[in-house]
């Protein structure tokens, strides 16, 4: 009897320390899976650090200066004409003003003036819609790719460069002059183009209040004498993180946010410089996207 | 369990969820500073504002929302949520919801904060201090309540 009770006893012990021994691992399993979950989060946090660390990741457009790709180019000027008209002026923050000034000429034809610099973000920005708008008026050749300053605002915002590139048409002429690189030399940028005297005069003369908002902003852009304007007409933070080759790509779509800001000011510029073309290319300059634009004209940058 | 026994866990609820519960009221704070920044257009946030630490060009692009909603206000949201979870009542519970709930919350915490330090490096190319100790916090939260779960006995 005694020992049946002791067989008892033991048996009771034998299964609480089994049962002991199973909790203790089902702890240890929960605690180890615990642990785990949290390793894994450090360790997709500190991989994401440590992909762009190394460059990998999105590419933004951070090397030097250089020629624009066939296919870029002719993505930029190859627009539908549906893109143009779908997208329309409504994302327009800004648009040239009007103003009472000589004609801005060049070799007979009226001139458009960009006056900007690759370090700026807001130049970088602004180029798009500008060639774009240029593009429907001629070819552009030796277009450049660069990219805005690495320290400063909206750092390496992806754009073209207008250095050393060539604008033919028979409508009219462009001069774009690029004062400084995106490159730090003391407390500037190095300096690359200079203007020529007379269009150092235009800036000088127009690039100011009540012209335009702010006296020496850049980019500044003078359409033929009869319209000016100064600094972006969209935030430079768009182009974040693109290429130069997504931004392109972007345009295609009229409902990406790129497209429309982009597409918008390129409507507003085209209609500024077919009132210095006499509207012609009539194609280009009859569109209703054009006509629509138009219509914004001279309300000022405020 | 035994009156001793529930005294002693009345008395001894050990030092994670103190932690927790301090660690979330910090967080609160500094979410409730980012909040106040968002509808205050930044114009005080003490932080760099060019190059790679900038604060405002994080807490103005357009991943500065989801959905319509401030990212710094979800934050907050969070952190409130936290703080009212972890206080010592709600760890002494019997009841399984609280835990399931930090857990639950902590869990879309560290999902959403590897989302934003994403488009940090990757889209906005630009970091935000303020948002970084968030999303350490966050981290921290998140080791605490999942290794507290772990140590609670299964349901016996």
């Amino acid at each position: 009897m005694a020992r049946r009770v002791e067989q008892k006893a033991a048996a009771r012990e034998r299964i609480a320390a089994q049962l002991a021994a199973q909790q203790a691992a089902e702890r240890r399993r929960r605690l180890l899976l615990a642990v785990g979950a949290v390793v894994l989060v450090i360790v997709i946090v500190g991989g994401l650090v440590t992909i762009r660390l190394v460059g990998g990741g999105k590419k933004t457009a951070t090397g030097p200066s250089g020629a624009a790709d066939a296919a870029l180019i002719t993505a930029l000027s190859s627009i539908p004409e549906s893109t143009f008209s779908t997208v329309g002026t409504e994302g327009v923050k800004a648009v040239p003003s009007a103003i009472t000034a000589p004609a801005l000429t060049a070799n007979g034809k009226p001139k458009v003036l960009y006056i900007g610099a690759e370090f700026c973000p807001f130049c970088a920005a602004e180029r798009w819609p500008v060639t774009v708008a240029l593009s429907r008026f001629g070819t552009f050749s030796n277009l450049g790719t660069t990219h805005s300053a690495s320290a400063d605002e909206f750092p390496n915002t992806p754009t073209l460069s207008f250095h050393g590139a060539t604008f033919t048409s028979q409508y009219l002429a462009f001069t774009g002059v690029e004062t400084t690189t995106n490159e730090q030399a003391g407390n500037g940028y190095k300096p690359l183009d200079t203007p020529a005297p007379d269009d150092e005069k235009t800036f000088e003369t127009y690039n100011k209040p009540p012209y335009v908002s702010s006296e020496g902003s850049i980019p500044f852009i003078d359409i033929g004498g009869k319209f000016v304007s100064s600094g972006a007409t969209y935030s430079p933070q768009l182009l974040a993180g693109k290429t130069q080759a997504q931004v392109a790509d972007a345009l295609k779509d009229p409902n990406n946010d790129i497209a429309k800001a982009v597409i918008a000011s390129a409507n507003v510029y085209t209609a500024a410089i077919c009132k210095i073309t006499n509207n012609q290319p009539a194609n280009v300059c009859t569109s209703s996207a054009v006509t629509a634009a138009a219509s914004k004209l001279g309300s000022g940058n405020s | 369990m035994s009156d001793t026994a529930q005294r002693s866990s009345q008395t001894s609820l050990g030092w994670i969820p103190w932690a927790t519960l301090v660690v979330s009221i910090t967080g609160l704070a500094v979410a409730g500073y980012l909040t106040y920044e968002h509808f205050t257009a930044g114009t005080t946030l003490a932080c760099p504002d060019t190059g790679v630490v900038n604060c405002a060009k994080v807490t103005s692009s357009q991943y500065s929302k989801v959905f319509g909603i401030p990212v710094a206000l979800l934050g907050l949201g969070f952190f409130v949520g936290m703080t009212a979870l972890s206080v010592p009542p709600l760890w002494r519970t019997s009841s399984p919801w609280p835990g399931r709930l930090r857990l639950a919350a902590v869990l879309v915490g560290v999902v959403f904060i590897c989302y934003l330090i994403w488009a940090e490096l990757f889209q906005i190319n630009a970091i935000c201090l303020w948002c970084t100790v968030v999303h350490g916090l966050t981290l921290i939260l998140f080791a605490l309540v999942i290794i507290r779960q772990a140590l609670i006995p299964p349901a016996s």
